[in-house]
């Protein structure tokens, strides 16, 4: 037993350092690699690229004396050019999805027994907030009715506080005298995608406006930042901001003293109602403060009132 | 105590005390393990739930000091925390931590949200002992009223409001307790009800012997955040037993309660109803996949590779590098035959090709999800066949169609290791010359999707000809299929 002890001992620190010693090659290689994409990415998209290949591609329809090797060229140039269409559609599909934030495309249903033999377009959202594209959300659409090309929602991956199902109630109705999108027929329920794609990327972008606008209230008065009492020229006034719904219509807002105010934000950003309580009745000064104008500004004008 | 009961139409209060020689004490905390006990005793010496937990001290007067006494109080919250913790640490009965607590550092009473947090700690111990149904809030409109222009799609919970307003909607004949808590994993708040026949709320209608609290006098209610559905963990259909039932005045009681969630939801010009979504299991991170506040609701099975997050940023249209391709199989072919079930007779030569089909087969139809170890299984899957029998038969594909690398015996065999059971319903009728049996089939399992996935990739069910229904991407726990698809209310996608 002790032998075993004292023979493990010296080889330990040995193994901890080969550990740690491949533990950084990995990360070397890994860093290496996504280096490599990158760089293979940017030289791909590049004019100067393209134009290269392009050059290099002639020689092999008639090939000159002066190469040295004329049939290692293809099969050099083949994959590259594969990977330069690919690069190069794939550009202009993020182009399309950083600009429009709305883009479609067909698949296929896997289910055997999918209507419209498994044929679906679905909507993809690109939404950015925050300076930042979130993970887009999708809508998937079928034609489940034989009789007619009315469509209707088939799967989402929209959370429940977008209100989808009244969305596709109001443009897309598949009821009784609903119409389909191109039908000359007439009929009051007419079937408008554009309008449903319009309507669903406004919430999904109001939505994201509005968490984005208590994120900013809560960093204008320091409400996340750990070390707050750092003896800074002004002191706390607001205790916490919050959303006090799913859908972040209503904003909560605690200031130290105890007030707590609730104020409701419009489609547009605007703040429409606005109640502060303190503890000798309703404060209106903040009241009036808060409600004078869009939600981005809540924190501006209250400041203007404490300082 | 007071001496005086008066009826009252309020809940009872979280401090009153239940005698703690009452049957219902001793079940409660024996049901519970040694080492969750001891670290809700613990919580109970909490500086902060003194109000509502406080033990029995030495009394500042000394004259009922008894030296017999098996335990003897303690002098200080401070001492008391140390014992419990030496108890902690150390190893014994669990039958002594619980007669130390009833008889000696509580022998005045338990109060009920000792009760309740005990009640709690066996929930979150033991997960699936509670059976929850999802219900869905729905907006209770007129006909004739216009349909608002942007509706709240999400009706708003406010604990202490819905509360008042439920315990409005009981009986003032019946006295409840109420104890909310934060599930302490899942985005959930759980409403545990506790049902107390008697229109006092004084320790002496507690006390009395024969209002015995059965584990049917309790019930929770469980509100998944963000979301539109409600959780309940009683049965939304009374089943007919009898009057003579001794229990179905309880199960009154729950009706009573069940239909008062959605009055405690509503609010003047916005009301709301319970709708049943035909989703009920015992897992509750199941549920809230499926019927949470999440992107998962209507994207299950292979639809869920669209709610998943590209960790290498794939989806973000500013990246411009090409997207690799999908890793073509999550584990080493070495660990495939570790991964079948066990005692299944693979041929020896069989193609690893074949095998590795089979994978990204089941990785297209159920992407990530249905995996044995996410957690998020439903225990039985119910599943009622109403179509044709000459045009579909998909219950009987394997049969029908021999699989290239299964020999008919096998698959014999196989059918019988899974648990899945084919009830043929005896009412066989004819409808418009069409004969269409009456197919009930249910799938029971720790986790039924993953078990069908596990099928497809050994070759058992064929992933190709395997109805969708069966990837578990409806979302529902029973249904009705016709055509090859589940018939929902609503359609599937909303």
């Amino acid at each position: 037993m002790d032998t075993s002890i004292i023979s493990n001992e010296p080889e330990d620190p040995i193994g901890a350092q080969l550990d740690e010693e491949i533990a950084s090659l990995q990360s070397q290689i890994n860093s290496l690699k996504s280096n490599l994409k990158l760089q293979t990415s940017t030289i791909l998209s590049s004019q100067a690229t393209r134009n290269t290949l392009r050059r290099l591609q002639k020689p092999t329809q008639e090939p000159r004396p002066q190469s040295a090797i004329p049939s290692t060229i293809p099969t050099d140039t083949s994959p590259l050019n594969s990977t330069t269409t690919a690069q190069t559609l794939h550009n202009t599909t993020n182009l399309y999805r950083a600009c429009n934030s709305l883009t479609t495309f067909r698949i296929h249903d896997p289910d055997p027994h999918a209507v419209d033999n498994g044929s679906i377009l679905a909507l993809r959202l690109d939404i950015s907030t925050s300076s930042k594209f979130i993970a887009p959300y999708y809508i998937v659409l079928n034609k489940p009715f034989p009789s007619s090309p009315l469509l209707r929602v088939h799967r989402h991956t929209l959370p429940p506080y977008i209100p989808l199902a009244h969305l596709a109630e109001r443009y897309l109705p598949h009821g009784k005298g609903a119409v389909a999108m191109g039908s000359r027929a007439p009929g009051q329920k007419r079937q408008d995608l554009n309008k449903f794609a319009r309507a669903l990327r406004r919430e999904v972008v109001a939505y994201h406006n509005r968490v984005a606008v208590i994120k900013g209230l809560r960093r204008e008065f320091r409400l996340d930042k750990k070390g707050r009492g750092k003896g800074k020229e002004r002191e706390r006034v607001i205790e916490d901001v919050s959303a006090a719904d799913a859908e972040a219509r209503q904003v909560r807002i605690e200031w130290v003293d105890g007030r707590i105010g609730r104020a409701v934000v419009g489609d547009g950003g605007e703040v429409i109602k606005c109640v502060v309580m303190g503890e000798g009745g309703r404060d209106w000064e903040s009241e009036r403060a808060i409600m004078g104008g869009r939600m981005e500004g809540v924190g501006e004008r209250l400041r203007e009132g404490i300082y | 105590m007071s001496g005086l009961s008066i009826p009252t139409i309020f809940a009872l209060a979280s401090t009153q005390l239940l005698p703690s020689s009452h049957p219902t004490v001793h079940k409660t905390f024996a049901r519970l393990s040694r080492p969750s006990l001891l670290s809700l005793v613990l919580d109970w010496l909490d500086e902060r739930n003194q109000e509502l937990t406080a033990p029995y001290l030495i009394p500042d007067d000394d004259e009922e000091f008894d030296a017999q006494d098996l335990y003897p109080p303690a002098a200080s919250l401070d001492s008391l925390r140390e014992t419990y913790s030496e108890l902690q640490a150390g190893k014994g009965s669990k039958r002594d931590v619980v007669d130390r607590v009833i008889e000696g550092d509580w022998r005045h009473g338990i109060t009920l949200y000792q009760l309740a947090m005990a009640d709690m700690q066996y929930l979150y111990d033991h997960p699936a002992s509670q059976k929850w149904t999802a219900l869905k809030l729905a907006r209770l409109s007129r006909e004739e009223e216009s349909p608002d222009p942007a509706p709240k799609s999400i009706p708003r919970f406010h604990p202490a409001t819905f509360l008042r307003n439920l315990q409005n909607e009981v009986l003032p004949d019946v006295k409840a307790h109420y104890n909310l808590d934060r599930h302490a994993s899942l985005p959930l708040l759980i409403l545990r009800v506790f049902i107390i026949e008697s229109p006092y709320n004084t320790s002496l209608a507690l006390a009395q012997k024969h209002t015995t609290f059965d584990t049917s006098k309790t019930f929770y209610i469980a509100f998944p955040d963000d979301s539109p559905f409600v959780y309940v963990s009683l049965t939304t259909s009374l089943a007919s037993s009898g009057s003579s039932n001794p229990r179905s005045e309880n199960k009154s009681v729950r009706a009573l309660v069940l239909e008062g969630i959605p009055k405690a939801f509503s609010r003047p010009r916005e009301r709301y109803k319970l709708q049943p979504t035909n989703m009920s299991a015992r897992n509750l991170a199941a549920l809230i996949d499926r019927r949470g506040g999440g992107k998962t609701n209507a994207a299950g099975g292979g639809w869920s590779i669209y709610t998943e997050e590209k960790k290498d940023g794939s989806d973000n249209p500013l990246n411009t590098q090409l997207p690799t391709p999908e890793p073509s199989l999550p584990d080493d072919m070495d660990q495939l035959n570790q991964n079948l079930p066990r005692g299944m007779k693979r041929r020896a030569h069989e193609d690893n090709n074949i095998v590795k089909r089979r994978k990204l087969l089941a990785q297209g139809r159920f992407g990530n999800t249905a995996k044995a170890d996410d957690g998020k299984g439903i225990e039985r899957f119910d599943i009622r066949l109403a179509d044709a029998f000459p045009s579909f038969n998909f219950a009987n594909t394997e049969d029908e169609y021999p699989l290239p690398d299964e020999r008919p015996v096998k698959r014999k065999g196989r059918r019988s290791s899974i648990t899945m059971v084919l009830d043929d319903g005896a009412g066989e009728e004819e409808d418009a010359g069409e004969f269409r049996p009456d197919i009930r089939i249910t799938f029971q399992g720790s986790h039924v999707f993953a078990g069908v996935r596990e099928l497809v990739e050994a070759g058992v069910v064929d992933g190709m000809r395997m109805p969708g229904w069966m990837t578990g991407e409806e979302g529902v726990s029973c249904g009705v299929v016709r055509e090859g698809r589940i018939r929902g209310e609503r359609g599937s996608g909303l």
